[in-house]
């Protein structure tokens, strides 16, 4: 018994190691840069993956485990400080939550190159002879290799905490990470500390990544899976705190391994996000974070800036051609034969409206939900239970699906809207893989296997009156429209409606108050706007429509699973919001657009088509800003007949600090 | 000049409007504001003036309700307001000015003005009507958001974006903006940091002109303007009062003199 525990508890201290490597690299980026990198976690895996290359496919084996623990982790490094010279570089000055825009895209290209050059099997690497086996320690027999983990993360942490301790470099660091100002005022480029900080971050994470995969496996989605729980930690510990992440990551590795998984496995994955979601609401800065001047925190995100070429009228007749436009495709692509066209452009559509969910709240207010998969994934699981057990109108089932999503929202945005910034991602993605974890857990979500629609009997209407959609049909010329062709004028319904109750409450005073928000939150609070309860409100009216979104996404699939409410999904709607343009509505749906455009013409040539999306996505983030809507106004000038360059010029936010120093 | 006999326009008639009893605002150790105790007067153009770090713009954040006072208390209208919020104490009518490049600089004049007036005017309206009504359907508001704009005489560039504005034209919309929340006081920081001497008698003088009826609360760096405007001057200095009076009674005074205009006034 006491040999188990023992057990346990070092298996906890294991884990928990990885994680402190993980973790402070994350927090002391986040720290003196104010850079989120989401990329860390494929960093790590990275490192792994050439520690691969080094060990087996060099033939050499387990004896070169050392040489790939010094070389790989260098490799990384040396990639960190590339990556931070030439993505992240170019966005200081912005708002720092364009570095998670940008560092999202690098996984999706990290994660596809991985695929790529070691394909979607898993490695375990070989371990030298001497850590094969066990030893005895405290009369315990104990795994000789876990034990090599603790000493050399642990002496590995201890390094770098005497780096940070006891050297000039460790000093300007971590001045920066108080405050960077002030470290500016004394006459130092901190800026020349960035890259330099980032590729120890990097390096160190691939350590971690190695010594993982030498105790469990290098596979591609194993950054995926190690990200979340490293921003737990760092959240945890306190953004910014080396102390925090040690203390987090061991704690969160004994809670993980040690208690939870022997003892409590129902609530496993659970209780981390639930601790994520209270210190962030009652010490938002963590166990041992320090409130640091956050600076750049006021910049404004880039919005596509409407209408400048285009007459409002000219623009509504473009908008009414479009609508003509899709209305067309389930009769063109029934008259060549080909539906494929009306399931991918259901999708699409669906997509659409999801991201156009996100934009109300992302792009008119600016509070950038890192978890909006949570409301499309409580939509779908709505509609599904609802009609499996409540009712069998769709119509209800959708209305169940945009209340329960419109209730949640509100209690998230209740308790998240008073943390600013990267702290609301931050909570918001807590509050989704809270959801996530849970729907694996319940009964009546089925699991991990989710739930089906096959063999329910449901149908289009209200109070009994109404049919199924495959018990319908219309005749346009030879086309015979049914099924699947009418849910996607369902779904165009859907889009066109919400876009235009979206557009009529921008109009409103509500939306101008939105508006004002997003240009500048402090003059609108000193007119006398409550902006809390504004953002709230927006916060619910997104989550409605992410809530219809997901309904119609069971639909769709007639089938829905855990995979609804992942966090990948969650950044996928933001990039497609980005690449349309937010703080338009039309954006996002050309966003959608261009997402699936690209990914439909990619897989025709390879499978790892993210990589290439990820590849425009960050340089969007980089470039294109304001996305593909601002692209005309940029290229106005340049064209003959066009209007002046005045009308086309980027306006880069301007420092709004306005609380002088007295 | 213009703005003497502007200055004669005001009329204060002796109703205390502020008061403050007893303010400190301490961060840690440091006390910014310590025991500070003033009123002003209904109509009253007061400015403070004080060495950097006096807690100048402290206390005006402890005013307008920006930071919470850690001991004291503010009353507006004979009413304690020490624990109302920001957007609270706007509604009661306490305004606050920004340094001019800090209106909502996507958004057209009109808007910019408009969302000020409907601001004052929220209540009037149901939750359904404020989602979905227009805002060019709200006749008064829009009414209200004409006047001021002829007022400040922007109604000409009423629909251009408040970025694409000259330098002139936005000062004259930042204070549109503030009086459109109707204000009984409003707290001006340092509205001319940066600005060269004719411009800030620009602003001074417009201030003057359309903010006639209300009672201002300036921070301002210039003591000659300050000297030349002023009904009455409170001076900060280190988070106390050092002296308060009329121009020439703190011209004449030989504290402030020492402490703060010695070097600055030749």
């Amino acid at each position: 018994m006491l040999g188990t525990i023992f057990q346990q508890l070092l298996d906890g201290i294991t884990v928990g190691i990885v994680y402190v490597l993980l973790a402070a690299g994350l927090s002391v980026i986040f720290g003196v840069m104010n850079v989120i990198n989401f990329a860390h976690g494929e960093l790590a895996v990275l490192g792994a993956y050439f520690a691969v290359a080094i060990t087996i496919q060099t033939g050499i084996g387990g004896n070169a485990f050392v040489v790939a623990l010094v070389i790989a982790p260098l490799l990384v490094g040396v990639l960190g400080v590339a990556l931070e010279r030439y993505t992240v570089q170019p966005l200081y000055g912005r708002n720092p939550l364009y570095h998670i825009l940008l560092t999202f895209g690098l996984v999706l290209v990290i994660n596809d190159l991985i695929y790529l050059v070691w394909g979607t099997g898993s490695f375990r690497l070989p371990r030298p002879g001497v850590l094969t086996g066990t030893v005895g320690a405290f009369g315990f027999g104990v795994s000789a290799y876990n034990l090599f983990m603790i000493v050399s993360g642990g002496l590995m942490a201890l390094a770098v905490w005497a780096l940070l301790e006891y050297t000039r470099y460790g000093l300007i660091i971590r001045a920066g990470s108080q405050d960077r100002q002030m470290v500016r005022n004394l006459g130092i480029e901190i800026d020349r500390y960035y890259s330099l900080v980032f590729g120890v971050g990097a390096g160190l994470a691939a350590f971690a990544g190695i010594i993982l995969a030498g105790n469990q496996q290098a596979h591609p989605d194993l950054g995926m899976s190690i990200i979340i729980p490293a921003f737990v930690i760092v959240v945890l510990g306190g953004l910014g705190s080396f102390k925090g992440a040690v203390v987090g990551g061991l704690l969160v590795g004994i809670l993980q391994e040690s208690i939870l998984r022997p003892w409590v496995p129902w609530l496993e994955g659970m209780v981390i996000f639930v601790l994520m979601i209270g210190i962030l609401l009652i010490r938002p800065h963590g166990l041992f974070g320090t409130e640091h001047a956050e600076e750049g925190g006021t910049e404004r995100l880039l919005a596509g800036r409407t209408g400048s070429l285009l007459e409002r009228e000219t623009r509504f007749k473009l908008g009414l051609v479009m609508i003509g436009v899709l209305a067309l495709v389930p009769i063109v692509a029934g008259l060549l034969g080909n539906l494929f066209w009306v399931t991918f452009g259901s999708r699409v559509l669906i997509w659409a409206l999801f991201a156009l969910s996100l934009d109300f709240v992302m792009g008119y207010t600016g509070l950038v939900s890192l978890g909006h998969a949570l409301f499309l994934g409580l939509g779908a699981y709505a509609v599904v239970l609802g009609l499996i057990h409540v009712t069998s109108s769709v119509f209800v089932a959708l209305a169940l699906a945009i209340a329960l999503s419109a209730a949640i929202a509100w209690i998230v945005g209740f308790l998240s809207i008073r943390v600013a910034g990267v702290y609301f991602a931050m909570i918001t993605l807590a509050f989704a893989e809270l959801y996530y974890n849970l729907l694996y857990r319940l009964e009546i979500t089925g699991g991990s296997e989710g739930l089906g629609l096959l063999g329910q009997d449901y149908y289009y209407g209200l109070a009994g009156i109404g049919a199924s959609l495959d018990d319908i049909a219309f005749f346009v010329g030879p086309v015979v429209l049914t099924g699947h062709s009418l849910f996607y004028y369902v779904v165009l319904g859907a889009l066109v409606a919400s876009y235009f109750v979206t557009r009529r409450m921008l109009q409103s005073p509500f939306g101008s108050v939105l508006k004002s928000i997003r240009e500048n939150e402090e003059r609108a609070t000193f007119l006398g706007y409550r902006t809390v309860v504004y953002k709230r409100r927006a916060f619910v009216v997104s989550g409605a429509f992410a809530g219809l979104a997901g309904g119609l996404f069971a639909l769709n699939n007639a089938f829905v699973s855990p995979s609804a409410a992942e966090w990948l999904k969650s950044g996928e709607v933001i990039v497609m919001v980005i690449l349309g343009g937010m703080g338009t509505l039309y954006g996002p749906i050309i966003g959608a657009g261009a997402f699936f455009g690209l990914e439909q013409l990619l897989t025709h040539y390879t499978g790892r088509w993210r990589l290439v999306l990820g590849t425009i996505f960050v340089l969007f983030v980089i470039f294109l800003p304001r996305g593909l809507v601002s692209v005309p106004t940029l290229l106005a000038p340049y064209l003959p007949g066009g209007p002046g360059p005045t009308s086309a010029t980027e306006q880069l936010p301007e420092d709004s600090s306005t609380e002088g120093g007295d | 000049m213009a703005t003497e006999t502007q200055i004669d326009d005001r009329r204060t008639n002796g109703e205390t409007v502020l008061e403050l009893d007893g303010l400190v605002k301490t961060f840690g150790a440091f006390a910014a504001i310590d025991d500070v105790s003033m009123t002003v007067e209904r109509g009253e153009f007061r400015s403070i003036i004080g060495p950097n770090g006096a807690g100048k713009t402290t206390l005006f954040n402890l005013i307008s309700g920006a930071l919470p006072v850690t001991d004291g208390t503010v009353y507006f209208d004979g009413e304690e307001i020490t624990k109302l919020s920001p957007p609270e104490r706007v509604a009661r009518g306490i305004g606050r000015s920004f340094q001019i490049s800090n209106v909502f600089g996507g958004l057209s004049v009109r808007e910019n003005v408009r969302l000020a007036a409907q601001a004052d005017r929220r209540d009037g309206y149901n939750l359904v009507e404020s989602f979905f009504k227009p805002t060019g359907r709200y006749g008064d508001i829009n009414q209200e958001t004409d006047r001021i704009l002829e007022r400040i005489d922007l109604d000409h560039v009423a629909d251009e974006e408040a970025d694409a504005l000259a330098y002139g034209d936005r000062r004259r919309l930042e204070i549109g903006v503030v009086l459109a929340t109707d204000p009984e006081l409003v707290l001006f920081d340092e509205p001319t940091a940066g600005m060269s001497v004719e411009e800030t008698q620009e602003t001074i003088e417009l201030i003057e002109e359309v903010l006639v009826d209300q009672t201002l609360l300036l921070i301002e760096h210039d003591i000659e303007l300050v000297m030349e405007l002023s009904d009455r001057i409170t001076v900060l200095n280190q988070g106390e009062i050092l002296a308060e009076g009329t121009p020439a009674q703190i011209s004449g005074n030989q504290s402030v003199q020492d402490a703060y205009l010695g070097g600055m006034v030749e």
